[in-house]
């Protein structure tokens, strides 16, 4: 009798021996570190060079014995730090995963033993279980170093302790983000596994994402009235917000396609949902857990829903053997 | 055959079989599509704030308040290009990289680079015929852009162009050339290079992916979203000697910055406050990227070994 789950589970095994040796997989999740640790690095420096501005104007207008009213003092939320990790994570992650779905498809079809597999008795949803499965172990690690760093670094730097909840809050995040990423490696898996000639499976993944994480929420950004006018257009107009208000709701359709284009990117919602979850967006600063996930609540099911979608298409979609090898 | 006959034949070959292949024009499409909906982003989001500013005009009339001038006569009319500075530092950029990839992978991978060897043709004149034919795709491409967004300027009432408006829209497309040619270049190298296809063309992705979203942070602590509008370029150096010393020592290098600079400056987004880096600095740094690339490419394909020439993967 074949043990179906014993199989995925050697599958999978194979899949993390297999990039643990592939040197492009290193790269990648290596680059991923990098940049999400330098983008903490940064902000914190450039805190710290606020806040040493702001004790020198301080000295100053004292010893001049002027007020210091007029001195806005530079604001410290530990966890706002990692706005610059989450964008890495948001654009270098997405890549992470296209990468890693490349590979996994593409060393199969560079053996030419994506067939020689099929005449295994396996069958083809076992094997890209055990795929899925290897994979996503590969980046909920890549990524958990990222963010484990990413925490040790705010700790060390800022000298702060974290609360239980906030720990929280940084966990969520995580998983988060290892349902965007495993995303994005699908994405990269389907179509490694059925593009006919495997480079072109890679840059029409990264015409995707390029579509989907990086032009979408930009025209949702420029359809913004307020991004058109430097200082906003009501602000220029002197239109206080109650009287906006009132002006938008004529605009309720254009209002609805801009969202609806921003809505359409899985980086928006991963975007939308840490940004809450981590305090970076202002309005969701120090609240607690349930009334964020209550007031984002689209935000995670719209990842979750986007990663079935594409487990969906990866298990339904029959892969052509004959097709797909390494000379075509 | 002479040696300009030669450059002429290979720029020509190049030109035709890339375009024969679907992920060129795929990505070619989809660069002119954005082009297409930029202009439309234009023209919809100037009509939008004539819309709420005669709603609003309405609003304070009946408080009888002072009613202030409407924000888009007060802006530059190559303001409403912003978009387009966007696309190309993404699309355009992308599809330079698959071109410049392509003009090089595609004659690795049919194996005619020993039959083209084997003829009276120099190392030095196939390197200059790919660049040509680079060249000639970006100009070609960016004409198709400049169209396009002269028409929807045409198009939209109330703005007049003057001629410094024609200059710095021509010094913006010429900014742009530069800018897809330099990665196309850099893929062509990658190409030229590597052992395997998916090497050559993760890595031009990767250093794309440094000189975007990275060197920007590292350098003025801009975000990584934030680094792709140009009006980044115009934010303040954070203060600090970090940013003093690493602005000094990577600015020059940021080629995304030199462009989202001289768009900034160009298309006049942000006329009260200039771009940290004058024209003449980011000019500099897209001409030298790639007068080194373009050298690069010549001396890579000196010392490629023709008999080798296929991809191992």
């Amino acid at each position: 009798m074949i043990n179906r789950s014993a199989q995925i589970r050697t599958l999978a095994k194979k899949e993390i021996s297999d990039a643990a040796r592939s040197g492009i997989i290193v790269a990648v999740a290596g680059f991923l570190f990098l940049a999400s640790i330098i983008a903490l690095g940064v902000s914190a420096i450039a805190l710290h060079a606020d806040v040493m501005a702001y004790d020198e104007a301080k000295a100053l207008l004292l010893s001049l014995g002027k007020p210091i009213d007029a001195l806005v003092a530079p604001t410290y939320f530990p966890l706002r730090l990692m706005r610059g990790f989450i964008e890495q994570i948001e654009i270098v992650g997405a890549v992470l995963g296209i990468v890693l779905g490349y590979r996994a498809a593409a060393i199969e079809r560079g053996r030419n033993t994506l067939a020689l597999v099929m005449t295994r008795p396996i069958s083809q949803r076992v094997f890209l279980a055990g795929k899925l499965g290897g994979n996503s172990v590969l980046i909920a690690i890549s990524l958990a170093v990222a963010f484990l760093a990413g925490l040790i670094s705010i700790i060390v730097i800022g000298g702060v302790s974290f609360t239980g909840e906030e720990y929280l809050k940084v966990f969520l995040s995580y998983l988060a983000s290892v349902f965007y990423t495993s995303s994005f490696f699908i994405l990269g898996l389907v179509l490694a596994l059925h593009v006919r000639r495997l480079p072109h499976a890679l840059l029409y993944a990264f015409a995707i994402w390029l579509t989907f994480v990086l032009v979408a929420p930009q025209i949702g950004d420029t359809l913004d009235p307020d991004n058109q006018v430097s200082g906003g257009v009501f602000r220029k107009l002197h239109i206080a917000k109650p009287q906006e208000k009132e002006i938008m709701l004529s605009f309720s359709s254009y209002e609805t396609i801009r969202n609806g284009i921003e809505e359409a990117s899985p980086a928006k919602h991963f975007e939308r949902l840490t940004f809450a979850l981590l305090g970076i967006k202002e309005t969701y600063n120090g609240l607690p857990i349930l009334k964020i996930l209550n007031e984002r609540l689209r935000d995670p099911i719209s990842l979750f829903m986007i990663f079935i979608a594409m487990a969906l298409l990866l298990f339904v979609w029959p892969i052509n053997f004959t097709r797909i090898t390494k000379e075509t | 055959m002479s040696g300009t006959g030669n450059i002429l034949q290979i720029a020509t070959a190049t030109l035709r079989n890339s375009f024969r292949d679907k992920t060129v024009l795929l990505l070619t499409v989809l660069f002119l599509a954005m082009v297409l909906l930029s202009a439309w982003l234009g023209w919809s989001a100037t009509q939008t704030i004539n819309a709420i500013y005669i709603a609003a005009t309405k609003a304070l009339a009946a408080k009888g308040v002072v009613i202030p001038p409407n924000p888009v006569s007060e802006g530059s009319a190559l303001s409403l290009l912003r978009n387009m500075s966007i696309y190309i530092a993404l699309l355009g950029s992308l599809a330079a990289l698959v071109f410049g990839h392509l003009a090089v992978a595609a004659d690795r991978k049919s194996g005619v680079i020993p039959l083209i060897v084997s003829r009276p043709l120099s190392p030095n004149a196939y390197a200059i015929g790919k660049i040509s034919a680079i060249i000639v795709a970006i100009i070609g491409l960016t004409i198709f852009a400049a169209i396009v967004n002269v028409l929807t300027l045409l198009i939209l009432p109330g703005l007049t162009l003057s001629s410094d408006t024609w200059v710095r829209l021509i010094g913006f497309y010429g900014a742009s050339m530069l800018y897809m040619s330099a990665f196309a270049l850099l893929a062509a190298v990658c190409a030229v290079r590597f052992k395997t296809e998916s090497m050559a063309l993760l890595m031009p992705m990767a250093i794309w992916l440094v000189l975007t979203f990275v060197l920007p942070q590292v350098t003025a602590n801009i975000s990584p979203m934030a680094a792709l509008n140009p009006l980044s370029a115009t934010a303040a150096l954070p203060s600090g000697p970090f940013f003093a010393a690493t602005d000094a020592l990577l600015g020059p290098l940021s080629m995304s910055e030199a462009y989202r600079s001289l768009s900034a400056e160009l298309l006049q987004l942000s006329p009260d406050n200039l771009p940290r880096r004058s024209i003449s600095s980011s000019l500099a740094t897209m001409i030298v990227a790639n007068l080194v690339l373009g050298a690069g490419l010549i001396f890579s394909m000196s010392r490629f070994d023709a008999s080798r020439s296929d991809f191992n993967d």
